[in-house]
C-alpha cells in the first residue's frame, strides 16, 4: 500500500466513525477471541487456545465477524451499535478480493428494516466518496430483487423452482453440471454463479434484494413468500456488504443452529457452539444489521483492483513471500 | 474424477460427453453459501467456451488424456502438422481450434500434445522458450519516452518487449504465459 492509500484508509475510517457517532450509534470494541461461536456452515474459523499455567488449556476462536458480541450488546442495551474490527475466515482461497484476515464494518440500527439500511448505506457511500471513486461505486444504488435478476439473466421463474429436483432440472436445461444428490441450495448457487452474478449490471452499485429462504441465515422471513428480508450489495461485480432485517424469533434461531450444526459436521476446523446464544432473542428489539468488508469497500471507492492494494501488509500466509517483500519495498519510509 | 477444489487451468473435464479444457478458474463463495470453483472451459471439439460452477467439495468427471511428445513440422494453412516422436506417425491439429498457439510453434521443436481417445485436443506450450528476433527497430539514443524497452518480432510472429540492447538476429528467452522477455541467450 502506498502512502496515498494509507492516508485514504485513515481518512475513510475516521469519516465512518463520525458518520455513525453523529447518528447516535454506540461504537463497540468487542473481543477478537471467542470461547464459542454460532454454527455457520458456510465458513471455517481459526482455532487457538489459552494456556493457563495451572488450569490447563481452553480452546478459543478468532471471530469470523463481531456479530455474536454485537447482538448480545443490542439485547442488553437496546442501542444502535457499530464496530470496525479485524475478522478472520479460514480455508478460503486467497485472491484479489479475499484475504483470510480482513477488516469488517458492522452496523445495527434499532427499529430499522433492511430497506431502511439501503438508504443509510447510500448515505455512507456519499460520505466516503474520494477523488479516486469511479462513478460505478457511487450512489444512487440500483435495486433489483433476486427474482428479477433470475428472470433477466437465467430466464427462469425463481418462484417455480421451490423443490430441489425442479432446481436441478433447471441446471440440466442450461447444460450446467449437477448430480442427483445436489441440494437445492447448491443447485441455486450453480445457476446464480454461472448465469446471474457474472451478468449483474455494474454501471452503479447494485442491491440484490430478497434472497430466497432456502439459503439459511438469520434474516427475517417475508411472510407468505419464499424470500427473506436480506440483501447483498455488489459494486463493480464485487460483493461488498450483506444486510438482514434481523431474525428475532428464538425458536427460528434455534432451528437455524440445529440445521447449521448438522451441515457443519464435516467442518475442517470444528468449534464449540454457544448453546445459550439463542436465548438473547427472547427479548431482542427489531433491528437491521449490515456487514461490510471494509477492505473491499476501500478497493471500490479508491478504484483499486486488488485487496492487497488497500491493506498495510498483505496477508502473511504461506507462499506469499514475494508480495510481502513487495509491500515492504512499497512502504518507502524515509531512511 | 476430479474434485472441484483441484480443478486448475489446463485441467481436462468431460462435460456432457465432450472433452473441455479449463481456460479460466476462480474460487467464489456466495454470501452464506459453500465454496465453488467457477470455470470457463473450452470444448476441444467445437471451440465453444462455456461456464460451469462446481462445488469445491464435489467431484466431476475428468477426461482421461494421454500426453505424447510430438515434433511440430509445418502449417498447411488449415492444420498444424505434427509427428509423433515414438511412432513417427503424422497428423494435423486444426488451426481454427488452436489459433492462440500459433506464435509459440517453432518448426522442428518438440511439444507435448494432449490426446483424448486417440485425438489431439491440445498443444502444451513450454513455460519458457527461446526465439530469434527477426524484426527490430533501431532505437534512437535519448528516446526515453517509451522507457528502456522496445517491441521486437520473433520468427513465429510473437511481439515481445525487450531491452534496447537486443539486436535483430539475436536469441531471447521468453516467458510464454506473460510474453515477457526473460534474458538474452548467447550461443
Amino acid at each position: 500500500m502506498d502512502i496515498r492509500m494509507m492516508e485514504i484508509r485513515s481518512r475513510l475510517l475516521t469519516i465512518t466513525r463520525e458518520f455513525f457517532l453523529s447518528r447516535g450509534y454506540l461504537e463497540t470494541d468487542t473481543p477478537a477471541l471467542a470461547p464459542s461461536l454460532i454454527p455457520e456452515s458456510c465458513l471455517e474459523v481459526f482455532a487457538t487456545e489459552y494456556v493457563h499455567p495451572i488450569e490447563g488449556r481452553t480452546p478459543l476462536y478468532l471471530i469470523p465477524s463481531p456479530e455474536i458480541w454485537m447482538k448480545k450488546i443490542i439485547a442488553e442495551t437496546g442501542r444502535s451499535v457499530f464496530q470496525v474490527c479485524k475478522s478472520w475466515r479460514n480455508a478460503e482461497s486467497r485472491s484479489r478480493i479475499h484475504s483470510p484476515e480482513f477488516t469488517m464494518l458492522e452496523y445495527y440500527g434499532l427499529g430499522l428494516s433492511s430497506r431502511d439500511n439501503i438508504h443509510l448505506t447510500e448515505e455512507l457511500f456519499s460520505a466516503l466518496k474520494t477523488e479516486l471513486s469511479p462513478s460505478q461505486a457511487l450512489p444512487p444504488f440500483r435495486i433489483m430483487t433476486m427474482k428479477e435478476a433470475w428472470a433477466e439473466f437465467a430466464r427462469a421463474d425463481l418462484d417455480a423452482l421451490q423443490s430441489a429436483e425442479a432446481m436441478r432440472e433447471a441446471c440440466r436445461q442450461r447444460d450446467l453440471l449437477v448430480s442427483p444428490a445436489t441440494s437445492w441450495e447448491d443447485a441455486f448457487n450453480i445457476i446464480f454463479l454461472s448465469l446471474v452474478e457474472p451478468n449483474l449490471p455494474q454501471d452503479r452499485p447494485l442491491v440484490l434484494n430478497e434472497y430466497p429462504a432456502g439459503i439459511e441465515c438469520l434474516a427475517k422471513d417475508i411472510p407468505g413468500t419464499m424470500y427473506k428480508e436480506r440483501w447483498e450489495l455488489y459494486v463493480s461485480g464485487i460483493e461488498i456488504a450483506n444486510c438482514f432485517t434481523e431474525m428475532a424469533n428464538p425458536s427460528a434461531v434455534r432451528a437455524y443452529f440445529t440445521s447449521q450444526s448438522m451441515k457443519k459436521k464435516d467442518a475442517l476446523v470444528p468449534h464449540n457452539v454457544d448453546a445459550e446464544y439463542a436465548d438473547i432473542f427472547e427479548h431482542f428489539p427489531p433491528c437491521s444489521g449490515v456487514a461490510v468488508g471494509f477492505d473491499r469497500l476501500l478497493m471500490v471507492l479508491a478504484g483499486k483492483k486488488d485487496i492487497a492494494d488497500v491493506q498495510y501488509f498483505p496477508f502473511a500466509g504461506m507462499g506469499n513471500a514475494d508480495s510481502r517483500r513487495k509491500s515492504l519495498q512499497n512502504l518507502n519510509f524515509p531512511q | 474424477m476430479v474434485r472441484g477444489g483441484e480443478i486448475n487451468i489446463g485441467t481436462c473435464l468431460l462435460i456432457n460427453g465432450n472433452p473441455h479444457i479449463v481456460v479460466e478458474r476462480e474460487f467464489v463463495s456466495p454470501g452464506k453459501g459453500s465454496a465453488f470453483a467457477r470455470v470457463k472451459a473450452k470444448n476441444l471439439k467445437s471451440g465453444n467456451v462455456i461456464t460451469q460452477t462446481i462445488k469445491t467439495a464435489d467431484f466431476v468427471e475428468d477426461a482421461q488424456v494421454d500426453l505424447v511428445d510430438c515434433q511440430y513440422q509445418y502449417s498447411d494453412g488449415e492444420n498444424f502438422m505434427f509427428m509423433n516422436n515414438e511412432n513417427y506417425e503424422q497428423f494435423g491439429v486444426p488451426i481454427s481450434l488452436h489459433e492462440e498457439r500459433k506464435p509459440y510453434l517453432k518448426e522442428g521443436e518438440t511439444y507435448t500434445l494432449v490426446m483424448w481417445e486417440g485425438e489431439p485436443i491440445d498443444i502444451k506450450i513450454p513455460y519458457k522458450m527461446v526465439f530469434t528476433v527477426v524484426e527490430s527497430e533501431n532505437y534512437v539514443r535519448g528516446d526515453t519516452v517509451s522507457g528502456a524497452t522496445k517491441p521486437v518480432v520473433t520468427e513465429t510472429g510473437l511481439v515481445v518487449r525487450v531491452p534496447l540492447f537486443i539486436k535483430q538476429g539475436e536469441k531471447i528467452l521468453v516467458n510464454t504465459e506473460t510474453n515477457d522477455y526473460v534474458e538474452r541467450v548467447n550461443e
